[in-house]
């Protein structure tokens, strides 16, 4: 089984997200303002998510290799 | 050192437009002003445990205005050497702490971080300041982001830029004294947001980071040609992150989130990351959510378990796990009440939520950790 290497791999998982983002962002909606009754539920929201998701970050920056890393997150040398 | 020069003005051209930009559609301001307040419980194998209490106050003005500001108090308590003094156990274990020793190294190590961040926005643009303070660690950041909604609300698109300063002041170590250091960090962001129909809305970003300066701890030793020396790792890296989600509105009040993250860094890290997670609501005001995140990564370049020579790699040397293969699971479990059920005329108690999260992680190296966060929501109008 031929392996691809890193740089390759890296190339290939971009343009595959990058083709599926132009199929998906291209696409024509069917959803009107008066149809997003779902989208603003709080159980949808990205936002939410997004603040989870930043806590979390500041508990996994510590554990793993590649999270965190974006500045300002603080938590200095002894917690490493 | 060029790339630094050079992407320095950008971005404070970047802040300065963001900060200046005109409203010019409707944005994600909050309409009311809001409180809301959490405490959170880490603990790990290892008996590091981190307490924190955070807050968060949000207000409009204006009308497309927007003022928040969140703060946070952690106690981070390292546990004690646990071997007897003298022993070759309790040798190895000062000699590669991650922590400061100096005098009694049987005891607790206990230190304190205080951290506030302020956003200001105005219609699709706005900036933040971020400060964090502890013994031997200050962090600074400023940032400055910009949104745009097009195709009649179904696409926004954003983009986002920061600078952080770090300035690290090692304490008093008996092993060795690292000097005063500093590090500095460049962000950029640009994230696609689709609704793609009325029960689903897809996220796309990337990120882009320029580290440089310290990025190793100055406390921890590394083994290397068979004595102790400092850890050194290199003081430039650049990290890249691309990252898809999908939020799926389900037919019985719930939703399914699933999100894939690929990252890959100069120092030869590449990672993977899945998640997905589950939210149904039980009641009305009453929710639960399930949750599974899986993690893998490749090791650092420059990264070994022993290194035959005090050089190390390139010069570099590490005792830091995370640079090597890793892969990690993490099982969630959250309950989420809005008060509004049992007193929806009460005065305080009709603008409440409560929430409840509970995460298992662990990961490949024998590590694991509790997370335990507790959180109150209140609306002021």
């Amino acid at each position: 089984m031929r392996t691809l290497l890193p740089g390759r791999r890296a190339r290939l998982v971009l343009v595959v997200m990058g083709l599926a983002a132009i199929q998906w962002f291209g696409a024509g909606c069917a959803a009107q303002v008066y149809q997003r009754e779902h989208l603003a539920d709080r159980i949808m929201s990205f936002e939410a998510q997004a603040r989870a998701d930043a806590r979390r970050m500041k508990a996994l920056e510590a554990r793993e290799g590649s999270t965190g890393g974006v500045g300002g997150a603080g938590g200095g040398c002894a917690c490493k | 050192m060029q790339v630094k020069r050079g992407l320095l003005p950008i971005a404070c051209c970047a802040a300065l437009c963001a900060a200046s930009a005109k409203p010019c559609a409707a944005v994600a301001t909050p309409d009311e002003a809001t409180f809301s307040s959490l405490f959170r419980l880490f603990t790990d194998s290892g008996h590091i445990s981190v307490r924190s209490l955070t807050g968060d106050y949000a207000v409009p003005f204006q009308g497309t205005s927007a003022l928040s500001l969140h703060w946070n108090n952690e106690t981070v308590t390292i546990p004690a050497i646990h071997a007897p003094a003298g022993s070759q156990e309790a040798v190895d274990a000062i000699t590669t702490a991650s922590r400061p020793i100096a005098g009694n190294a049987y005891q607790d190590y206990i230190k304190v971080r205080n951290e506030i961040q302020g956003d200001l926005t105005r219609g699709n643009a706005g900036v933040e300041y971020y400060v964090s303070s502890e013994s031997d660690y200050l962090a600074q950041q400023f940032g400055a982001n910009y949104n745009h909604d097009s195709q009649d609300q179904l696409l926004n698109v954003s983009v986002g830029t920061s600078f952080g300063y770090d300035a690290i002041q090692p304490l008093a170590n008996d092993r060795s004294q690292a000097a005063a250091d500093h590090k500095r960090t460049l962000h950029w962001n640009a994230i696609a947001t689709r609704i793609l129909s009325p029960t689903t809305m897809l996220r796309l970003g990337v990120k882009y980071n320029i580290v440089d300066g310290l990025q190793h701890n100055p406390y921890r030793n590394v083994y290397a040609g068979g004595t102790q020396v400092p850890e050194r790792h290199p003081s430039h890296r650049e990290r890249r992150d691309t990252f898809l989600r999908l939020n799926q509105y389900l037919p019985n009040r719930s939703s399914l989130k699933l999100n894939y993250r690929f990252y890959n860094d100069d120092w030869g890290i590449w990672s993977h990351e899945i998640g997905s997670s589950l939210d149904q609501y039980i009641s009305h005001d009453l929710s639960a959510s399930y949750e599974y995140r899986y993690y893998t990564q490749t090791p650092a370049d420059f990264y070994r378990t022993e290194y035959a020579s005090v050089d190390g790699i390139d010069g570099y040397r590490s005792g830091d796990y995370r640079l090597n293969n890793l892969a990690s699971h993490l099982f969630g479990f959250s309950v989420h009440m809005d008060l509004n059920a049992l007193a929806a005329d009460h005065p305080l108690l009709g603008r409440t939520a409560i929430w409840l999260d509970y995460q298992r992680y662990f990961n490949s190296n024998n590590y694991s950790a509790n997370i335990l966060e507790t959180g109150l929501d209140f609306r002021f109008q």
